[in-house]
Parts: structure tokens; C-alpha cells; sequence
């Protein structure tokens, strides 16, 4: 009995003396983030999702990114030394890379002294982008788009070993410094896939004397350093202390004029990044107001104590000098019909069931009221958006829906089977899922929302066995077509149209569009496809999501963005402002 | 017989179990739940590239073959790679057992030794006042939802008081340990309601034995009884309720970890779970399994210990 109390009492020891959390504030300036999701890991061309490519790119760099403080979205070089030079018929892009760039000190290079950056580093990149034995997450990207690439993959695909060193006529190195890209077919989009990670510099030497550990031990060019990689909920970056001489933005749009009281500063400007993977909500955001993470995403369920309608944030967060930023996010939300299915080919029923539905009441239920209701397929902030524009079929019209109903000879739902609706397994799905039934409801549609593990849900939409389906897109880069891509016909799933619409005239648009450079003719296609999608109905389409987020007063330099990777090197932390403010939570 | 051939015995059980438990899993996996690769490839897959994923993943061989590797890595404990990751399994497994174990060890010993001093005390005043607000509470803390524990205790004692860190995880002695003591503390919450209860209707069977009876009217006292004689016998269920357990703190606590950030197995298992990553959830599966027999033979052999009328056959 005695030996059990003092091991309890030497528990509570144990206990008393490292408790009671502490407010010191180092003089070292780290960035502390959170991010929602854990990390895949470090090798660029697996970095398909929002968190492993932000993650990616603190470490590795491309030829290009966006200019931080520009918007609309500016592409401006990165690692290259210019923007290329491109050829007349548009199908050869001729970039010079930046001399004195070297790699992180590793000890995959002699000496264990990081190298300098060459062209052949891009060619070796892509062509790993392109290796059938990876099986890169980012192949989508340049899949068919470079001379010779797809040949090269098909080649080595039933080869136990692939040959790097074999030419490929669209992608060489023409010099140490001069990298070409030669195209298959017009892609006006390509350099937007150069400032994306799944392209991004990595070394040959430090891939081969890692293997298959690679994705643990990130070798890049970039701001920060990350020694090793592990499967852990806290990852630590270090200042690179060979970077290259790269400035903070000189130049800025007008909103990020503030922002230029760093501008000329050396990059970083922090010397420490500290990412905590925080999967729930509530550790996100009691972390965050006890200054323990720099900025947050709001939480929904914590969003009513945060923000006024219409008023901005709460006195209280105001007291404790927390800031708000409020983006429209280049996404949208949809239910889509299956067009296979002849029940659906009744163009008439698509639009009754859109204008029965309520984007208004589900954006007040599900985004707190801050998104907007979508009218077609591109957000705004893009060319091909129309402002303005209203769909005529977007409810919540009762009487239009029971009208577009009769007419497509389903008089109050009469002669309609049970119409399945497919969405993923969770709670906020399961409650959007049963407002579409309520809404439908109304004009005697009959609903039965089904719950899918994502899994089963992809292997339903792919295999053509859903109804209709709730799901979004978020851009992969700032173009309409990104979007419009969704509905063409040709990429019928398992390719990105998972809905399979097929509409010839919307298909011969797009056909024209893929092919021109930003224009005001491409923009106008744009736009006619945005109106073909809002009045054809393939879609009901849901909202486009604002992103909410809250920032502490000692944070500077704060954009929310959606190509924000790279970001965490233009951020600074104003140490003495950070002791002040800490005090007060 | 002797103790070690029958736990060679026992042990040698593993090999038809492993074989149910491969098919099983292959038959859920490859039959029920379907083709992975459009989750693996994400929103841009196309049928050819799913087409060289399968391959690659050696999923378009014949189901035999595949059933037969499933097999092999059971037996050999080789894994190989996460689907999702990319990252070895064996490195997931163990980067991920420790920080789970320093969750759950603290936690269940502790549960374990305040539900059975308590369950003896409760069988002590057993009837009175105490016996039945201590039944009360056990009922009450039952009665609420783990998440309600989690949510609340994380805002009250870590955000509110500041007593504890409201996340996170540091790797090493004594680093980890300002991050598990509330995460600890709400595992003994959730879990000394049941045990408490268990440990009590056990204590209070083996009061009412013969042998109690006749150490009373030898005119033993109370304490001597409880803890010389009553204790001793109900050694058996303890063990096994005890034992049988700790196979799966390994497998750490899922919404414990999750919400404390805490880079634990159950965070890794679930992630597979989410991401079809048939590999980990192979390895997971194969070695609970495992785990479950090797601990089931342990407390066949601590019978014999604490019960010398016990013979192993």
C-alpha cells in the first residue's frame, strides 16, 4: 500500500512540476501555424493536396510564383531569371535560370556542401513528374502536354528500369543555365503548372542516395530547412542560411500598399516555422487565442463567437489586437446529376429541382453566411466570371420549379422514382444532404440522401452508380478553365467530369478556348460557357466559399490566398509587438 | 504439462488465426470496399493512369496471388510501404507506438490501480451511503459522451485555468510529459466507471463466499479479509479483464489523440481508414491480432501463478 501511495504521489510530482503553461515569448522570430490535416510527405510530385504542397514549398522552389502582393494573380519568376521567352506559335517557352543558386547543405552532395542549381535539375525534376515507375500525383498536369514525355513514360512503363539520361525533344537543357520547353498541343495554362510544387527543383544526387527515403529528407533551394521529415503532429523549419539573395515585393496592388514597410528585406524574415498538425477544430482554435498559433481558418462551430454579421469580429477579439481578413476562395459547391442516367437527359426537371432549391437558407446553415451563392460554374475574381450575372433557374422560386416540373411531365413529383443523393460520411454532409431532401421536398421530389466513405463515394461517381452527388472544386490555378474543364465532355470520369455532361456546343467552345492565350476572345468564350452551364442546369450549383481568417496584431504581412505556397517566407513577426499582446490572452 | 509446451501450443494457434484473419481482411478489402486508385491518384485520375497505379500496386494480378502476399507479410511482419504516405510501415508503427504508449500506460495503470483500491473499499462499506454514490457516480460518468469530456476538459482545465497545454507533443523523457497529463486524466475518467463497477461486482462475489464466512467466525478482521483473502481470489477476473487490454493500448486512443494532437497509432489508423491505405490497415489489423493471442496466453500462464489449482491443458 505504502509503495502504491508514493508512486502516486511521485506521479503528482511529476505532474505538479511540469504543468502550468507558460507566456514567455522568445526573441527569436517563429512563425507558428496549424494546419488541419496531416502531412503526406516531402517529395513534390506526391504533393497534391493544399497541406503536403504548402508544406513542400517552404522547402523547394520552381521556375516561377505568384507575385505575393498582386492581384489579380501575377505570375513573376522565382527561380528563373525571367519570364521566358516564348516562341510564335506559342509551343516553345525558352527560360534562363538563375546562376548561384545552391541546394541545401546535405550530405548527399560532396563535401556535404549543397550545389548550384542547373537546368539539368529541371529536366531531371519533370522527368520524374513523368515516371511510370512513381506514379508522380502531379502526372495530370503535364500528362500529354510536352513533346515526347508521354512516349518516354509509355516506354519504361513495363521496363524494370527507366533512363534518365534519354532525351526528351520537348524538355532540354540547352546550357547550364537555359532550360526549353517545347509543347505537344497548345496549353496556355503551362505556366501556371511551373509555379505549382508537383514541378519544383529537386536534386538527382540527393534522390539517389536516399531512394526510396526521399520523400523524408527535403533537399530544396528554398527559404527553409528541414533536416528530416517525420511522420509527427509538429514539423520545424529552420532559416536556409545560404539562401540566395531574394527581396521582399517592392511593388503592390493597392489593398497590400500597407504591406511594403518590409520592402528590399531579405527573405526570410522569420528565422523559425513551426507547423502544428492539429486535426480538430477546438485545439486549433483555443491554441490561437492563447497566441500559440500565429493565424487561423475560423472555425464553423466557433464562428458566431467570433464575428458579427455584417460588423467584423467581436470586441473582445478586438481587444486582443486580433485582426480579420475575409477572400473569396476559388472554389464552388454543387450537387451534380448523373447524365447518364436518362431520368436527367429532361433538361426541364434539372432546372425545377434548381430553382426549388435554397442556396440562401443553406448558405445561412452551412457557411455562417459568408459565402456567396453561386450562379454558374466560375467564381468570381477569375475572367470567365460574370458579374452581375443572375441565373434564371437559381432559387428559391417555388412556383417557377412546380411550373418546370409539370413541363417535364412530372406534375408535383408525380411518375418520379426515389431519386438518390450521394455524399460523403460526415456530419455537415449528412446535414446538407437532408436540407437538398427538405428543399425538393416542397415541390414533391422524393430524396434519400445515401452516406459514403469517400472511397465508396469516388467508386460510386466513377462507376457511374450515383443520382445525384454533393460535392466541390477548388482551383488548381487561377484560370476559368480549370473550372469549365468539369463540364467538358471528353473528360467524362473517371477524368474530372464526374458528372458526364456532354454538351456539343459547350464541347466546341471549349475545344477553341484550350487553345488561346489569356485575350479578351477567350475571355468572352469564357463567359459563354459560364452561361451555357448556368442555363443548361448540369449542376445545381451551391456557393462559392469566403475564406474567414483571424490573425494576432504581431503578425505582419498577412494575405490569405489560394496559392499561398511559399508564403511562410514573406511573413514577419514583430517580437516586442507579440510580448505586449501575449500579456492580454 | 509443462508451462512453455503449452505456450508453444498456444502459440502455434497464431498460424490458423493469421490465415482467418488474412482472409477476412483480403475479402474486405479487395471485394467489398473496391479499386483504390481514384482516391490514391486524387481528383485528376484518368483511366489510364488508375490502370498503371494497379498495376504498380500489383492490384490487377490474380486474387490468389494477392491473398498469398497478404499471407507473406503477416507471417513475415514486412509491410512494406503506406499506399498514402509512401512512408515504411514498420517506421509508422513504431514512430507512432510511443507516443501512444505514453498515453495509455499511464492511463491504465492508474485506472487500473484506483478502480480495484476503490472496488475493495466499496465492498468494504458495501450497503452503506458510500457503496451507492460511488454505483451513482459510476453510472453518471457512463452516462456522458467521451467527446464531452475531451471538448470540456481541454477548454476548462488547459484553456480557462491554463493547468495543462491545450495540444501538442514533444518526443523524449521528460518532454512528453506536460502534454499527456491531461489527456491521462480524462482516460481515468472515462474509464474508472466501468472498471470501478466491474472490479466491485467481482469483490462483492467473492465477500459473500464460504471461505469469507469462515475467516470472520475465525474472527479475522474486515481488512485482513479484503485484502489477504478476498483480493487474492478475485485475482482471476481481474487478470483477465486487465491483460486482455493491454493489447490495444498499442492501438493508443483515437479521440484522445486526436484532439490533443498527440501523433499516436490510433491517428495513423484512422488516417488509413479515411485513405483506403490497405497496407496499414493490413499491418494494424494483423498485429492486433497477434498482439491478442500472445496476451491471451499470458493470462492463461498468470492463472497458474495467482491460482495454483489452475492446470494448464
Amino acid at each position: 500500500m505504502k509503495k502504491m501511495i508514493t508512486i502516486l504521489l511521485s506521479f503528482g510530482l511529476v505532474l505538479g512540476l511540469t504543468s502550468c503553461t507558460k507566456k514567455e515569448v522568445s526573441n527569436e522570430k517563429v512563425l507558428n501555424l496549424a494546419v488541419s490535416a496531416k502531412i503526406k510527405g516531402m517529395d513534390p510530385i506526391y504533393a497534391n493536396d493544399l497541406y503536403s504542397s504548402n508544406e513542400v514549398a517552404r522547402v523547394y522552389e520552381g521556375l516561377l510564383e505568384y507575385h505575393y502582393l498582386k492581384r489579380p494573380y501575377t505570375l513573376v519568376p522565382n527561380l528563373a531569371e525571367a519570364l521566358p521567352t516564348v516562341s510564335d506559335d506559342g509551343m516553345t517557352y525558352t527560360f534562363k535560370i538563375k546562376q548561384g543558386v545552391k541546394f541545401h547543405d546535405d550530405k548527399a552532395f560532396p563535401n556535404a556542401k549543397g550545389r548550384e542549381l542547373t537546368a539539368e535539375d529541371f529536366v531531371y525534376s519533370i522527368k520524374r513528374l513523368a515516371d511510370p515507375k512513381l506514379q508522380a500525383l502531379g502526372w495530370w498536369l503535364l500528362d500529354g502536354k510536352i513533346k515526347g514525355l508521354n512516349e518516354w513514360r509509355d516506354k519504361y512503363g513495363d521496363q524494370p528500369k527507366v533512363d534518365y539520361t534519354e532525351e526528351v525533344e520537348g524538355l532540354k537543357a540547352i546550357d547550364r543555365y537555359t532550360l526549353q520547353f517545347t509543347l505537344a498541343k497548345p496549353f496556355p495554362q503551362f505556366l501556371y503548372a511551373l509555379a505549382m510544387p508537383f514541378t519544383f527543383a529537386v536534386a538527382k544526387e540527393v534522390v539517389e542516395h536516399y531512394g526510396s527515403e526521399f520523400i523524408n529528407h527535403p533537399v530544396g533551394t528554398g527559404p527553409f530547412v528541414l533536416p528530416e521529415f517525420k511522420q509527427t503532429n509538429k514539423i520545424v523549419y529552420t532559416k536556409n542560411p545560404t539562401f540566395r539573395k531574394k527581396t521582399f515585393p517592392t511593388e503592390a496592388s493597392e489593398e497590400f500598399k500597407s504591406m511594403l514597410t518590409d520592402a528590399g528585406k531579405q527573405l526570410p524574415l522569420v528565422d523559425k516555422v513551426i507547423v502544428n498538425i492539429l486535426v480538430e477544430s477546438q485545439p486549433r482554435w483555443l491554441n490561437f487565442q492563447k497566441g500559440k498559433i500565429d493565424y487561423i481558418g475560423i472555425p464553423k462551430d466557433n464562428f458566431d463567437s467570433a464575428v458579427i454579421p455584417g460588423k467584423g469580429i467581436t470586441d473582445d477579439l478586438k481587444a486582443k489586437g486580433i485582426n480579420l481578413t475575409v477572400t473569396p476562395s476559388l472554389d464552388v459547391t454543387y450537387t451534380a446529376f448523373n447524365h447518364d442516367n436518362k431520368l436527367f437527359a429532361n433538361e426541364k426537371l434539372r432546372q425545377a429541382m434548381s430553382a426549388a432549391f435554397d442556396p440562401y437558407t443553406a448558405n445561412k446553415l452551412f457557411y455562417n453566411d459568408t459565402a456567396l451563392p453561386a450562379q454558374s460554374v466560375v467564381p468570381p475574381g477569375i475572367a470567365g466570371h460574370i458579374d452581375g450575372y443572375k441565373n434564371p433557374f437559381i432559387g428559391p422560386n417555388l412556383e417557377l420549379a412546380k411550373k418546370l416540373l409539370a413541363e417535364a411531365g412530372f406534375a408535383d413529383g408525380k411518375g418520379l422514382p426515389e431519386i438518390t443523393y450521394d455524399c460523403p460520411s460526415s456530419t455537415i454532409s449528412r446535414q446538407i444532404g437532408e436540407f437538398f431532401k427538405q428543399q425538393m421536398a416542397k415541390i414533391g421530389v422524393n430524396i434519400k440522401v445515401v452516406q459514403n466513405p469517400w472511397p465508396e463515394l469516388q467508386k460510386k461517381i466513377k462507376n457511374r452508380t450515383v443520382m445525384l452527388y454533393g460535392i466541390a472544386w477548388g482551383a488548381d490555378y487561377p484560370d476559368a478553365e480549370n473550372f469549365l474543364q468539369l463540364l467538358y465532355g471528353p473528360n467524362k470520369s473517371p477524368g474530372a467530369n464526374g458528372s458526364g455532361y456532354n454538351n456539343e456546343e459547350f464541347n466546341k467552345l471549349y475545344k477553341t478556348a484550350a487553345v488561346l492565350q489569356d485575350s479578351p476572345e477567350r475571355t468572352a468564350l469564357y463567359e459563354k460557357m459560364n452561361r451555357i452551364a448556368a442555363e443548361k442546369v448540369p449542376w445545381i450549383f451551391g456557393v462559392h466559399r469566403q475564406s474567414y481568417v483571424l490573425f494576432h496584431s504581431w503578425v505582419k504581412n498577412y494575405i490569405n490566398a489560394d496559392f499561398n505556397a511559399g508564403q511562410a517566407q514573406y511573413l514577419n513577426v514583430d517580437i516586442t509587438a507579440k510580448q505586449e499582446a501575449i500579456k492580454k490572452l | 504439462m509443462n508451462i512453455w509446451v503449452y505456450v508453444l501450443r498456444r502459440l502455434l494457434y497464431v498460424v490458423p488465426i493469421l490465415l482467418g484473419v488474412c482472409l477476412i481482411i483480403f475479402v474486405l478489402f479487395n471485394v467489398v470496399a473496391g479499386d483504390p486508385t481514384h482516391l490514391l491518384l486524387g481528383k485528376h485520375a484518368t483511366a489510364k493512369q488508375m490502370a498503371e497505379l494497379r498495376h504498380e500496386l500489383g492490384l490487377d494480378r490474380p486474387w490468389f496471388f494477392q491473398y498469398l502476399d497478404l499471407v507473406k507479410s503477416a507471417f513475415t511482419f514486412d509491410f512494406g510501404r503506406s499506399w498514402s504516405t509512401k512512408q515504411t510501415i514498420s517506421s509508422m508503427i513504431s514512430e507512432g507506438a510511443i507516443p501512444s504508449l505514453t498515453l495509455t500506460i499511464p492511463g491504465f495503470v492508474l485506472t487500473t490501480v484506483f478502480s480495484v483500491s476503490l472496488s475493495l473499499l466499496v465492498a468494504f462499506y458495501r450497503g452503506s451511503f458510500f457503496d451507492r454514490f460511488s454505483v451513482f457516480i459510476c453510472v453518471g460518468l457512463m452516462s456522458i459522451s467521451s467527446l464531452a469530456y475531451i471538448l470540456f476538459g481541454q477548454w476548462f482545465f488547459a484553456y480557462y485555468l491554463g493547468w495543462f497545454e491545450i495540444s501538442g507533443y514533444d518526443s523524449g523523457f521528460p518532454n512528453w510529459v506536460p502534454y499527456v497529463q491531461l489527456p491521462v486524466l480524462i482516460w481515468i475518467i472515462l474509464s474508472i466507471g466501468p472498471d470501478l463497477r466491474f472490479f466491485r461486482t467481482i469483490m462483492l462475489d467473492e465477500v459473500y463466499q464460504d471461505y469469507v464466512r469462515t475467516a470472520r467466525s475465525k474472527g479475522l478482521g474486515e481488512k485482513v479479509i479484503l485484502f489477504k483473502h478476498v483480493l487474492k481470489n478475485a485475482m482471476i477476473p481481474i487478470i483477465t479483464y486487465v491483460v486482455i487490454q493491454i493489447p490495444f493500448l498499442i492501438l493508443g486512443a483515437l479521440l484522445i489523440e486526436s484532439f490533443f494532437g498527440i501523433p499516436g497509432l490510433g491517428g495513423i489508423t484512422l488516417n488509413a481508414i479515411n485513405s483506403s491505405d490497405f497496407p496499414v490497415i493490413r499491418a494494424m489489423t494483423v498485429l492486433s491480432a497477434v498482439a491478442y493471442i500472445i496476451f491471451s496466453v499470458i493470462t492463461d500462464v498468470l492463472y497458474t501463478i495467482v491460482d495454483p489449482r489452475v492446470r494448464l491443458k
